[in-house]
């Protein structure tokens, strides 16, 4: 609707903006050579990757998957595997990997896809746990629970020409930038085209969407096998990242909830949900680990360190993180059910309406 | 003239229930079949083995001379055959427009294209005024005509429409009843299962009545009116 009434030169702004934060964060490396910086930037990368691609399956087509960490550890395994055993370098490895992820995923499909709401969830759960266990027990391609140590990621070259030997992060820093503008622009094309209304029409009533012509485990497999695409992606950059995978890390329940979480904190189904998400969870996670409250509450001046209550705070503050981190998700979920982004639409939308009836009362 | 849609025999069982039992009836191109009966007759049923919800259990469905028993609904809804539901199922965090757009969509893959054809089909039915609403928001009215204009959209020969009138005010009813008169002068063969007799009575061409599952009459409405099994059917034993 909005395009039909809005001007053509409005629909370019969102794509300029787009492209003026990408073109800033091009730059940051040249200013922040942090290590730290550097590497808080690539988890939050990692998290917009992951989120958009769960947003294809979870937000558009309203199918809750709660088993990503398979497509995430599918693409963390194979690339690794590949790159450790066979010699294959990471960034055609990557080719492979994301391939099984997305037959697997369409294999799943066309199995789960039968299902329907918490059967579905279900299901996504069980297929994960099986690839996890079958990571965990095939010792002779996996390593088992001693995981995949990588030595070194050969150095990239083209023609000859050495782009990058990967000895610091700002190589991990602009791969992974590129990773989310891939993402997103995947995520915008899919939201402005037959895909995307479709997988909406499924997410909204999949007995209607059936009834207008909509193949449903067509789509639902679509969307299913783009999310896979990009999950694999992030699993396999995390993993050349980190330099280290093991079962528990890439294939555990934890990365599904993880991913998950991004989407419903930000807001399930926009192109920005995603990124709100990860803006939120990242820093947070973040800072709860380093310990930032007793940090704070100290130089507040509300405990001090000999004290027994600011001893047990510093103690016991940053093993907390998880349960704070629990806490402020539930709050977010309680109080703001489309997210943080449905929220200050909401805000807006409200405060705009009593700007309007306020401009009408004084009429 | 062959039909356009042929029901042979066509039973439909749940466990050791004949929810329809052996029903045969026809449709010619361009006219309006009231289905009519008393709760639990049946009609829904029906409406669901015609258009690929459920399979039937025995007998065949023809449309245009094609078996299409055992179609997924999606099948059967290129071939040209669209339904709207009892209960309205719009399509709620969607915008009107959108909603419409889904149906034109069958048809083409471009959005422009299926923009302008929703925006005509919206006219048709006078929601224009509505298109960027959402259509979670619409009142009860409005959701009727939204399920006409998404199943339009989707340009059925045969469009089969289950108690678009239900729930609505009389001047509501009568809005759908010229929509529907409307229809068929474009040449759309329809099939309306309605509970409100004098709508039945005014836009159906011919009335099949059933009851228990199944077929008790069939008939022009002035032949159904005085049909003596019918009036026992509707109104019990002592009054016939």
């Amino acid at each position: 609707m909005r395009a039909l009434h809005a001007p053509r030169g409005l629909a370019l702004l969102p794509l300029l903006a787009f492209l003026a934060v990408l073109l800033a964060l091009a730059l940051v490396p040249a200013f922040a050579s942090s290590p730290y910086a550097l590497h808080v930037m690539i988890l939050l990368f990692l998290s917009i990757i992951m989120g958009e691609a769960w947003n294809v399956l979870g937000g558009y087509t309203g199918q809750y998957s709660v088993g990503h960490a398979a497509f995430f550890g599918l693409g963390a395994y194979v690339t690794m595997m590949l790159m450790q055993f066979k010699q294959v370098p990471p960034w055609w490895g990557v080719w492979a990997a994301v391939a099984v992820a997305v037959g697997v995923g369409v294999f799943i499909g066309a199995i789960t896809f039968r299902l329907r709401g918490p059967y579905f969830v279900l299901a996504s759960i069980a297929v994960a746990e099986i690839i996890r266990l079958v990571a965990l027990n095939w010792k002779d391609a996996t390593n088992g629970a001693e995981g995949i140590l990588s030595t070194e990621i050969p150095p990239l070259s083209i023609g000859g020409r050495l782009i990058t030997d990967f000895g610091s992060k700002v190589p991990f820093y602009y791969a992974g930038l590129a990773l989310v503008a891939m993402t997103i622009a995947a995520n915008w094309l899919v939201q402005h085209s037959k895909l995307g209304y479709y997988f909406q029409a499924i997410r909204e009533d999949q007995d209607a969407a059936h009834s207008l012509g909509i193949h449903l485990a067509l789509y639902k497999n679509i969307a299913l096998a783009i999310s896979a695409f990009f999950t694999a992606w992030a699993g396999s950059y995390y993993a050349l990242y980190v330099g280290f995978i093991d079962p528990s890390t890439v294939l555990s329940i934890d990365i599904s909830v993880q991913i998950v979480l991004i989407c419903i904190i930000g807001g399930i189904g926009t192109i920005l949900g995603p990124v709100v998400g990860a803006l939120v969870l990242v820093p947070l996670s973040e800072a709860l680990r380093s310990n930032v409250i007793y940090e704070g509450l100290q130089q507040a001046g509300i405990v001090s360190e000999g004290s027994r209550i600011g001893s047990f705070l510093k103690e016991n503050l940053a093993h907390a993180h998880v349960l704070i981190y629990g806490i402020l998700v539930v709050i977010v979920i309680l109080y703001m059910p489309d997210g943080v982004l449905g929220f200050a639409k909401k805000m807006a939308a409200r405060r705009a309406a009593r700007r309007a009836a306020a401009a009408g009362g004084s009429r | 003239m062959a039909p356009i849609l042929d029901i042979q025999h066509v039973s439909k069982f749940f466990g050791g229930l004949a929810a329809n039992s052996d029903v045969s009836f026809s449709m010619q191109e361009g006219m309006i079949m009231g289905l009519i009966g008393p709760n639990g007759a049946g009609k829904t049923t029906l409406f669901n083995c015609i258009t690929g919800y459920y399979p039937p259990s025995r007998g065949d469905i023809l449309f245009e001379g094609r078996r299409i028993n055992g179609l997924q609904p999606d099948r059967v809804c290129m071939l040209g055959m669209a339904r709207t539901w009892q209960k309205v199922r719009p399509l709620a965090k969607m915008t009107v427009l959108d909603n419409v757009m889904v149906g034109a969509l069958a048809r083409t893959s471009s959005l422009r294209v299926a923009r302008e054809a929703a925006a005509e089909q919206l006219r048709v039915v006078r929601l224009e005024h509505k298109a960027a609403f959402l259509a979670g928001g619409l009142p009860i009215g409005e959701r009727k005509k939204l399920e006409v204009a998404r199943v339009l959209a989707t340009r059925p020969k045969l469009l089969l429409l289950d108690e678009v009138m239900g729930g609505l005010n009389p001047a509501e009813s009568e809005e759908i009843i010229q929509l529907i008169l409307e229809i068929k002068k474009r040449g759309l063969t329809q099939m309306v299962i309605e509970h409100d007799m004098k709508a039945i009575m005014r836009i159906s061409d011919r009335i099949v009545v059933l009851n228990s599952g199944e077929k008790l009459a069939e008939g022009a409405p002035q032949e159904i009116v005085t049909n003596p099994e019918v009036v026992t059917a509707y109104l019990g034993e002592s009054l016939a």
